[in-house]
């Protein structure tokens, strides 16, 4: 009772917030649901920095994931993952709580423990090995939870696929992070330069194959990632609880 | 307050009133899809698993298991999604030809390559008004297990696969809306994703 009547007001401001948002979100879900598009009205646009992303990484980030793979062994590999996860996990913990997932919110705040007492600060990701696995959580998907659609596609530069909800989200959750509030305290800013080069770096050295392959594969590269990043949301935010809306298989002859 | 009960008590009979017909009306998960499943999976695995195939002997495996375990000419079409109707029948001929080779090119590598991945079956859940989803976990050596669930619908030749759908990603879906991007990129014309498919398969054989 004191939970809900500390969030409802807060739920509601944000809700009266985000109402634009909301209002450009309908229009994509029946296209969605039939699966003949996505609203994506900046398309050129996208397409540009999209294109810009990908030279970007072509030049710079994939190179740098491959060196990391080859050089840094899988341990030390696995321990900076879990070292970064674990910087993030406040925000977890916070974003389940404001999506009135509680059982996740104990997840995220007994793997914030367990990994940073056991696992030496965050090094070593214990917590999943005692079944309380990682699952990222960000404020774009609590828009979602609360029933904002996803607004139109949009590419941010560096930052790669987006959306116009889930660009507002990571603008909250940059705000919000604990450790940005630190660094910004300390005059250490570098620190967050550091997180982000070494983040990229490790996301990207996960999955180095799959992008080879997709971009091996596609006829149209962009719109497949536009595809898979949408339909990855709309999975994260039903957290493979709740019923999806699946498009018609209907019955040819 | 009495207003606001109202509201909840209703709203509550409402969710009930909605599930009950579901839960009446729904029927049960096929047994026979998971059994198929796991029948397929284990021929696929005990065929990749063995490395003494050369490389075309493997492809030539792929096909095989992807012809007895998918419904390939059904998938192309759904893919096609509205163009499909627009295309004239020669179109259509040719694009399930390239369809089909888009499919073992982009495939076959991941089987060639198998590296000790195995799968569990997780469950099943009736999908549509005649269809079955199969969830299964590829176990990973180095990673945790990926969700992959199996639509498959009985038909006259047995279970086929309709559409796979990996952490909630549709395969078919995915391609749908890259093949659809192609077609309107090209001015509405099939003939469009036609000749970018002619140039993908094309150029790698």
């Amino acid at each position: 009772m004191t939970l809900a009547s500390f969030t409802r007001p807060f739920i509601r401001v944000a809700a009266v917030v985000m109402l634009s948002l909301s209002a450009a979100g309908c229009a994509n879900s029946p296209d969605a649901q039939d699966g003949a598009g996505i609203s994506d009205p900046l398309e050129p646009v996208n397409r540009v920095v999209f294109g810009f992303n990908d030279a970007a990484d072509t030049l710079l980030l994939r190179p740098a994931s491959e060196v990391y793979v080859a050089v840094a062994p899988d341990p030390v590999r696995d321990a900076v993952q879990s070292f970064l996860r674990n910087l993030i996990t406040p925000l977890i913990v916070a974003n389940e709580l404001l999506q009135g997932d509680l059982n996740g919110a104990q997840v995220a705040t007994g793997r914030l423990l367990t990994n940073t007492i056991l696992g030496v600060g965050g090094l070593f990701d214990v917590a999943s090995t005692a079944g309380m696995p990682y699952q990222e959580e960000d404020f774009g998907q609590t828009l979602g939870v609360w029933g904002i659609g996803s607004g139109p596609y949009v590419v941010l530069p560096l930052l790669g696929p987006s959306s116009l909800r889930d660009a507002t989200g990571l603008a909250v959750d940059t705000v919000a992070d604990p450790i940005r509030v630190w660094a910004y305290a300390n005059d250490a800013k570098g620190v967050l330069y550091a997180r982000a080069g070494v983040s990229a770096i490790d996301r990207r050295s996960h999955i180095l194959r799959e992008v080879d392959d997709l971009k091996r594969n596609s006829l149209d590269y962009y719109a497949t990632v536009r595809s898979l990043y949408s339909q990855q949301r709309r999975a994260q935010i039903r957290d493979n609880n709740t019923t999806e809306q699946k498009p018609d298989f209907p019955v040819f002859n | 307050m009495l207003t606001r009960r109202h509201i909840l008590l209703s709203s509550a009979m409402l969710a009930i009133g909605s599930m009950v017909p579901s839960a009446v009306f729904a029927q049960a998960a096929d047994p026979g899809a998971s059994a198929f499943i796991q029948k397929l999976g284990d021929e696929t695995v005990a065929t990749f698993a063995n490395k003494g195939l050369s490389r075309e002997q493997a492809v030539e495996k792929f096909r095989t298991l992807l012809y007895a375990g998918f419904d390939v000419p059904y998938i192309g079409r759904w893919v096609l999604g509205r163009y499909w109707n627009q295309a004239s029948p020669a179109e259509q001929t040719e694009y399930q030809k390239l369809f089909e080779r888009l499919i073992v090119d982009t495939y076959a590598n991941r089987f060639v390559d198998y590296s000790g991945q195995t799968f569990k079956i997780t469950g099943t859940r009736p999908e549509g008004d005649a269809d079955t989803s199969v969830t299964t976990q590829i176990l990973r050596q180095d990673g945790p297990p990926i969700g992959v669930d199996w639509r498959v619908r009985k038909g006259g030749s047995g279970y086929k696969i309709i559409d796979v759908a990996v952490e909630g990603v549709s395969m078919g879906l995915t391609q749908r809306q890259e093949f659809a991007s192609v077609i309107q990129g090209g001015g509405g014309r099939v003939d469009a994703l036609l000749q970018a498919l002619r140039q993908k398969v094309g150029s790698r054989t």
